[in-house]
Formats: C-alpha cells, sequence, structure tokens
C-alpha cells in the first residue's frame, strides 16, 4: 500500500477524532476507515455491506459460508419488507410540489448499506433506514421532486455520520445516518436539459464522488467530487473535451460536437487504494444512434477511465467502443482481479461490456490484455483492431431503410452488478443475444437526440454465463427461463460467496442460488418477479443473511437457527 | 458555407424543406401527448401550437441566416437547440434578456423583439427541443427502397421462405395490411399479433405464434400446450381446449419437458439476414397487394 493513501486516511481519521461529538458514532467513523483501507486482496466486511459493492473491488464476492452448497437447501425467509412511498410518517425534504408524482410501485435497484445493524436503501425520491435483524423501519426519507427521469436509483453512500444519495431531478442529498434529518441539498444538474440523477455516491477517504446522468438531449457528462461537510464542489472530470486542444479533442470534428457528445458517468466504480486510482465506465456519445455528425473516436465516451480521486486527474483510460453507434455504454462495473495472466502476477480489471465482449486490462497501466466475445449472435463490427477494440462498421449504423443490429440498444448485458469469484476464477454475468432494427429517423445534417428509432425484434438465446477471466472463454453457460416469446431475462445482479455459492434470478421470477463452480441450481425461491438489484450479504448476531430486492420489495434470506 | 452560383436560392430552399420538417413534427403533437405521458421525461410539449407556427416564422425571417431555419445551427451561428441558455429558459425570459443585449463580441447583434415575440421564439425553440428528446415520437421515414424482384427471387430461392409462405395464400395483401416498419419486423419475426394501442393484449401463450411445449410425466401421460413458463423449477403450459393452465414442478428432467418454437426458421434466420436481403424483401412483400 502506498505511504499516500494511507497518511490521508490517518489524517482523516485524526481530524474525526479530534471533533466533539462524535462518541457515539466511532463505530462507524471504524467503519467507514476499514472500508477506507480495504485494499483488492482484502474482502468485503464479513460484520457489514458498507458501499455499493461491498468492497471497493467490484467483485461482490463475500467470505462469508455459514450459508454454503452443502446447506444451502435449508435457506429460508428470515423477513420481508415492502416499500411504501408514501409520504405519511415520512421525513419529507425537495424542492417540488407537494403532490407526489403518479408512477407505479418502485423498484429496488440500490444494494443496501448495512452498517451496524441497519440497512439503507433507496428507490428515485426515498430513502429507508431498516432493522437488518428484522426488516422493519427505523426511518423513511421521501424526496418532493420537481420531474426528470425516475427510471432508477443505484443507491446510497455512508461516510461517518451522514448519508449522501442523488436524485431523480439532480440534486445531491446529505441525510443524518441515525435519524434520517436532512442536512443539505445541491443542485447539481439541471433538468431541463434532461439530465437525471441514479448514481450512488462512491466514498474514497474524503472525496464523495458522484455522476450524472441523460441522453435525450445532446448534453455534456461529468463526474464530481465533492467534500462531504457542505457538498461543495471539490473536482469536475468532463468525459469529453469542451474545447479544442483539449485532450480528446482530436477525437472529434468540431467543438459543437465534443461538448454535446454525451459520455454518462451513471454507475459506481470501483478503487484500487494501493495505486490510488478510481475506475469507471463512461455513457455512449450523443446523438445517440447517428454518427455521421461526430467523426473519430469520440474519447472519452465508451471508455473505462482510471482517475486520481485526489485530483480528479485522468490517469490512463481505455475506449471499449470507438465511435458507438448502438447506446452501448461502458458504464459497467470494471472489476478488480488479482491473479495470474499469461505466466505472470498482475493486478488486472476487467469488464463484461454491453457491447458483447469482455476485455482484460491491466489496471496500473491501463495495458489491454485480452478481448473476447461474451455473446455469439453480434453482427455490428469489422472485427477486433490491434488495441483490442472492437472495430466500428459503418454498415451497421442505424439507416432509413433499417439495419438489423445483434444486440439491441439495451445491449449484450447492462448495469445489474456482476460478480467475480476468486475461488473459481470465474466472472458472472448475465446475456442477451437480441437483435433490433435501428432506423435513421433524422437525416439533418446536425441530429440531435437520439436520432434513430428502434424496433425490438426477438432473441436467440439469454444466458446466465461465467467465464475464466484468463481466457475470457465460457466456462459453463446456464439459459434462462422461457416463457411464449423464447427466453426471458438477460442482465442480473449476483453475488457470490466462499460458500461456493453464486447468488442471482433465472428470468423466471425464481431467486436462486447457483454452484458457482457448475451453474448447476441448488436452491431457490419463486418470488414470482425477478430479483432487481444485486444481492447482498452479512453476518449479524453469528447469523448470515442473504438480502435481496425484487419489484418494491425487499427479502432476507437465512438458515433456521 | 462553400460559395456557389446561387447560395441565396439554395438557402432559401434548405429553409422551406426544414421549416416543413419542423411543422410536420410539431402537427403530430397533438395527437401523441396520451404517449408522451408515460414516458418519464423532464420536458414536456408546448400546448400552444398558434405561438409555435408565429414563432417559426420569426425564427426563419430573423434567426435563420445564421443559425439555420430548423435553429440547428446556420452559416457562423450556433445551434440554439443545444444551447444551456435556450434548453434552461422559462417561458422567454432568459432568452429575452439575452436578445435584448445580444453578443456584440461575437458578432450576435442585439434584437428588439416584443415580448410576446420573445414568447413565441421561445415556443418553437422549446417544441423542437421537446421533440428532439423524445424519441417516442420520432417517425420512420421511407423505408420501402429495396428491389421487389430481388426479394421475391429471395423468398423462391435463398430464403427458402416459400417452403412456408405463398404470395397468393398467407401472404396475399399482406403489403396493405402493415404499414411498412411493420411488415419489416414480421418478416423478422412474425411473434403475436399486431394491435392498436388501446386494443385489449391476448397472452401470448395462447397464439399460434407462441412456444409450444409437451410435458411428459413418469407416469407416461403427456400433456400439450402454449408454453407459459419454463424454468429450472416448474413448467407451465396452456390448454386451449380447457382455457386453462396447468403446472408441474420439475427436479432435474423429471417430468420430460420437450419445447418446440413454430417460428424457429423466422428465429434460425435472424443471424443469416443482411440488410440488404432484408430491404429487398421489405420491398417485395409491400407489392403484394
Amino acid at each position: 500500500m502506498t505511504s499516500r493513501t494511507t497518511n490521508d486516511q490517518r489524517k482523516a481519521r485524526e481530524a474525526r477524532k479530534e471533533r466533539p461529538g462524535c462518541a457515539r458514532f466511532a463505530a462507524f467513523a471504524f467503519l467507514v476507515v476499514a472500508v477506507a483501507t480495504a485494499i483488492v486482496g482484502a474482502q468485503i466486511p464479513t460484520d457489514s455491506w458498507p458501499t455499493y459493492h461491498g468492497d471497493y473491488s467490484g467483485r461482490r464476492y463475500s467470505t462469508l459460508k455459514q450459508i454454503n452448497a452443502a446447506n444451502v437447501k435449508g435457506l429460508t425467509l428470515a423477513w420481508v419488507y415492502r416499500l411504501n412511498t408514501s409520504r405519511a410518517g415520512a421525513i419529507v425534504g425537495g424542492e417540488g410540489p407537494d403532490s407526489p408524482p403518479s408512477g407505479g410501485a418502485p423498484t429496488v435497484k440500490s444494494t443496501p448499506l448495512m452498517i451496524n445493524g441497519t440497512l439503507y436503501f433507496s428507490v428515485p425520491d426515498h430513502v429507508y433506514a431498516i432493522d437488518a435483524r428484522t426488516g422493519r423501519d427505523v426511518w423513511h426519507y421521501a424526496w418532493k421532486t420537481r420531474g426528470g427521469d425516475h427510471i432508477g436509483n443505484r443507491g446510497v453512500g455512508i461516510l461517518d455520520n451522514w448519508l449522501y444519495f442523488l436524485t431523480p431531478d439532480n440534486y445531491f442529498v446529505s441525510l443524518d445516518v441515525a435519524t434520517g434529518k436532512e442536512r443539505w441539498h445541491h443542485e447539481i444538474a439541471n433538468m431541463k436539459r434532461e439530465y437525471f440523477s441514479t448514481n450512488a455516491p462512491m466514498i474514497i477517504g474524503r472525496q464523495v464522488i458522484i455522476g450524472v446522468g441523460g441522453d435525450a438531449l445532446d448534453i455534456p457528462g461529468y463526474l464530481e467530487s465533492r467534500d462531504p461537510e457542505a457538498g461543495n464542489l471539490v473536482w469536475r472530470w468532463n468525459t469529453t473535451p469542451r474545447v479544442a486542444g483539449e485532450a480528446g479533442a482530436n477525437t472529434w470534428p468540431d467543438e459543437d460536437s465534443m461538448a454535446h457528445g454525451g459520455g454518462m458517468p451513471w454507475i459506481p466504480g470501483t478503487y484500487d487504494p494501493e495505486l490510488n486510482l478510481y475506475y469507471f465506465g463512461t455513457g455512449n456519445p450523443q446523438p445517440v444512434l447517428a454518427g455521421f455528425s461526430r467523426p473519430g473516436d469520440n474519447l472519452y465516451t465508451c471508455t473505462i477511465v482510471a482517475l486520481n480521486p485526489n485530483t480528479g486527474k485522468m490517469v490512463w483510460h481505455y475506449q471499449v467502443t470507438p465511435h458507438d453507434t448502438h447506446d452501448w455504454d461502458a458504464a459497467q462495473t470494471p472489476i478488480l482481479i488479482d491473479g495470474e495472466f499469461n505466466g505472470r502476477q498482475r493486478k488486472m480489471i476487467a469488464q463484461a461490456s454491453r457491447n458483447g465482449h469482455y476485455f482484460l486490462l491491466d489496471r496500473a497501466t491501463g495495458e489491454h490484455l485480452l478481448t473476447s466475445k461474451h455473446i455469439d449472435s453480434l453482427n455490428w463490427t469489422k472485427g477486433i483492431n490491434a488495441k483490442g477494440q472492437p472495430a466500428h462498421d459503418p454498415a451497421k449504423d442505424a439507416s432509413v431503410p433499417g439495419t438489423l443490429v445483434s444486440p439491441d440498444t439495451s445491449g449484450a448485458t447492462n448495469w445489474p452488478p456482476p460478480s467475480f469469484s476468486p475461488d473459481t476464477g470465474l466472472l458472472y454475468f448475465g446475456t442477451r443475444q437480441t437483435f433490433s432494427v435501428m432506423y435513421l429517423t433524422d437525416t439533418d445534417g446536425h441530429p440531435q437526440g437520439w436520432a434513430a428509432a428502434e424496433r425490438n425484434v426477438g432473441t436467440v438465446g439469454n444466458a446466465l454465463k461465467a467465464i475464466d477471466y484468463k481466457t475470457g472463454k465460457v466456462k459453463w453457460s446456464r439459459p434462462f427461463a422461457m416463457g411464449p416469446g423464447g427466453t426471458q431475462g438477460g442482465p442480473v445482479g449476483l453475488l457470490s460467496t466462499a460458500g461456493g455459492l453464486l447468488f442471482g434470478n433465472d428470468g423466471g421470477g425464481n431467486f436462486v442460488a447457483y454452484d458457482a463452480s457448475t451453474g448447476k441450481p441448488l436452491w431457490h425461491a419463486g418470488l414470482g418477479t425477478n430479483t432487481s438489484n444485486g444481492p447482498q450479504t452479512y453476518l449479524l448476531d453469528g447469523r448470515q443473511y442473504i438480502v435481496v430486492g425484487a419489484g418494491d420489495m425487499l427479502y432476507a434470506f437465512a438458515l433456521q437457527p | 458555407m462553400p460559395a456557389t452560383m446561387r447560395p441565396n436560392d439554395q438557402r432559401q430552399a434548405r429553409k422551406g424543406r426544414k421549416a416543413r420538417y419542423l411543422f410536420a413534427g410539431l402537427a403530430g403533437l397533438a395527437f401523441l401527448v396520451v404517449k408522451v405521458s408515460a414516458q418519464q421525461q423532464a420536458l414536456t410539449p408546448q400546448t400552444d401550437t398558434a405561438a409555435v407556427e408565429r414563432g417559426q416564422k420569426l425564427l426563419v425571417d430573423q434567426c435563420g441566416f445564421c443559425h439555420g431555419a430548423n435553429a440547428r445551427g446556420g452559416s457562423g451561428g450556433p445551434d440554439l437547440t443545444r444551447s444551456a441558455l435556450v434548453q434552461t429558459d422559462e417561458e422567454g425570459k432568459q432568452i429575452g434578456e439575452f436578445l435584448a443585449v445580444g453578443r456584440p463580441d461575437r458578432g450576435m447583434p442585439k434584437f428588439d423583439l416584443s415580448q410576446s415575440q420573445v414568447s413565441d421564439v421561445a415556443a418553437v425553440l422549446h417544441a423542437a427541443i421537446y421533440l428532439n428528446s423524445n424519441r417516442r415520437l420520432y417517425k420512420i421515414l421511407d423505408i420501402v427502397v429495396g428491389d421487389a424482384k430481388l426479394g421475391q427471387a429471395y423468398f423462391n430461392g435463398a430464403g427458402r421462405c416459400s417452403s412456408c409462405h405463398s404470395p397468393t395464400g398467407d401472404l396475399k395483401g399482406v403489403g396493405v395490411k402493415y404499414e411498412p416498419a411493420t411488415l419489416q419486423g414480421r418478416l423478422l419475426l412474425p411473434r403475436g399479433r399486431e394491435r392498436a394501442s388501446r386494443a385489449p393484449s391476448a397472452p401470448l401463450y395462447a397464439d399460434p405464434t407462441g412456444l409450444k411445449v409437451t410435458v411428459t410425466l413418469p407416469s407416461g401421460e403427456t400433456a400439450s400446450g402454449g408454453l407459459v413458463r419454463l424454468t429450472d423449477f416448474e413448467v407451465t403450459i396452456y390448454d386451449a381446449g380447457s382455457s386453462r393452465t396447468r403446472s408441474w414442478l420439475r427436479t432435474g428432467d423429471i417430468p420430460k419437458v420437450v419445447v418446440t418454437d413454430p417460428l424457429q426458421a423466422h428465429v434460425d434466420h435472424l443471424t443469416k439476414w443482411t440488410d440488404a436481403d432484408m430491404h429487398n424483401m421489405t420491398a417485395y412483400l409491400a407489392s403484394l397487394k
């Protein structure tokens, strides 16, 4: 571990200790430091789940094995929590009207944090704290929204006794962890430009890192660090250059294109404390499905980026889709893997990308190590170029009479958290082999927004896959459930454990524990709705819980005592 | 802009074309409001269509030379629909304040427009931005551009379509039954029935084009029907005779389950299409009146 990181963290810890009134939160402070010092070789703490991914590695692998392949058949319901979005009884904040927006039941896409026996999670406009033993309410915070896309919220971040989250109308909000009372909120983007925010704040040292989303209009993307006390801007990293002469500007035709070029960083990233690098994927370029007004690679869209979190300066980048024209952002979790590659021990980073390819890079330098296809149906590239990137084929861009493309714009995989088990060496994620026809609708020389329409056709087979990180080859593949239209399901939130298990859904409304080595299903619960977030796990009073969301429900499973 | 013999004429022609596109898009708005409400967007459509029309005239006359008649940028002026100032403007307030001053250092003069004129210009710009932002309102253009004769040859030859279909049988009149994009989609995979947006939906498992399944129990009894759901843990079928569903739990391969897809040939063909074959076949099917 580099001394710099350690020193920063020690200073931060000391500063916290000196503040009066902190004693009752000493346990929080300890946990946060534990998180901040967790290195990839270390693990998700077993008695908590303190970040979106559990730890910084993005592996979503727990060393817990109370629940294991031998006894998982006895896994049973511990409690159920149904999300209530009524403002009655909630702590209410926000800038919007008093009347709540119409809309159906929310869907849990956030991974709950678990700290000191309490779970903290979110859906758009709502944050919940519930008892991790019993699933009963602790507090509920409801945000009066001004509007914006309510497609989802990935979760909350916690530092000391403060919780942070983002709203669809682009407010960065801080709450008191103990009570849910609001401390402050700041607007970080303007929803009239169709920005909306879904990201879970990622906390590194004293930096609270957040990103924005939105692709209905041609707007620029950025990642920010905010100070945890007042919420003020510390640094901002633009995902595309804004003016000629900036790094990457030579991959755009002009300033108007690059300054409206998209690249939204909408998924929490990963972090290596030894290298002090924050890794995340950026979104697609704008206009989304028409590339003819933005010839070039369009950096830094669809790119895995390594930033120094202290300065917000980019250290290296690798673009997984140069000049994307199909909405295949590279936001999917880049997972840190320490292991052997070609006979050498390396620090690596892996991504199963939305464009249908698997990428393995050296995470200190960004050196490309491996590219493979993770679905068979993809038809949009001219092959892999010398840098390991899929080469853009203009013939498969949206066209007026229609272009048949696989996968569709939702991609071969998507945001639901994948998992990597160091025990099996396998990377797990859900895949789709869909086809759709993409129609160019905006033939103006300056197309706008999406600029094209899409008609979904069908799929030739969606499957849960496990690939060997070293070779990129599929070790096992399990087709998802079938309905009257073919296979269902696809991207799925996953959790692997030292108990030899992989938890996820089967696309058919079942929550399943698979044998992580073979993909054989060992246990299931018929929830009737597919799980909708990343499952997580913790040990509390000696009992291991598995917690997962499905629609507007949160379920906890445990072995009978 | 390149020097040409008759730049003004060309500019006028382009202005006219772009203005028509914008109007055509705006005219569709009134009918599509219901659809829009289903999408979660921050922006809402402009309801005062008269203001939008007045604004369009002002835009062409006053702004078009520099910013283009569709406001997406012209000879020297930037794209107004992408402008942060315009996008975040509140009913002409910020646009009006800007126009009263201009940006003389960058060649943008101030404009003396009345408050209602500013409001009209704002209306047309916000209408255009809304149309750019809402992809559900995008109109598919003329997609019947293929060669019907080549399509017919593909139908009878490489596509092997004629082994199941006939232009005088099941496909008779198919070219008038569906609009072209639907026809093209159904050419690729004709799963389920096309229906008007408000028509009641029939479950796909009860449709002839849904997957079919045969379940064989350990006793030797078999049951067949439409596939409702097949997972590692259960199989549910729909029995058309009784209009009821039946389900069995599964353990491994018991009971035995065999799934068939009446559209397997279409599914297998998805990986074989070239876009040219697809366009030619669309033209051929569209010609079957």
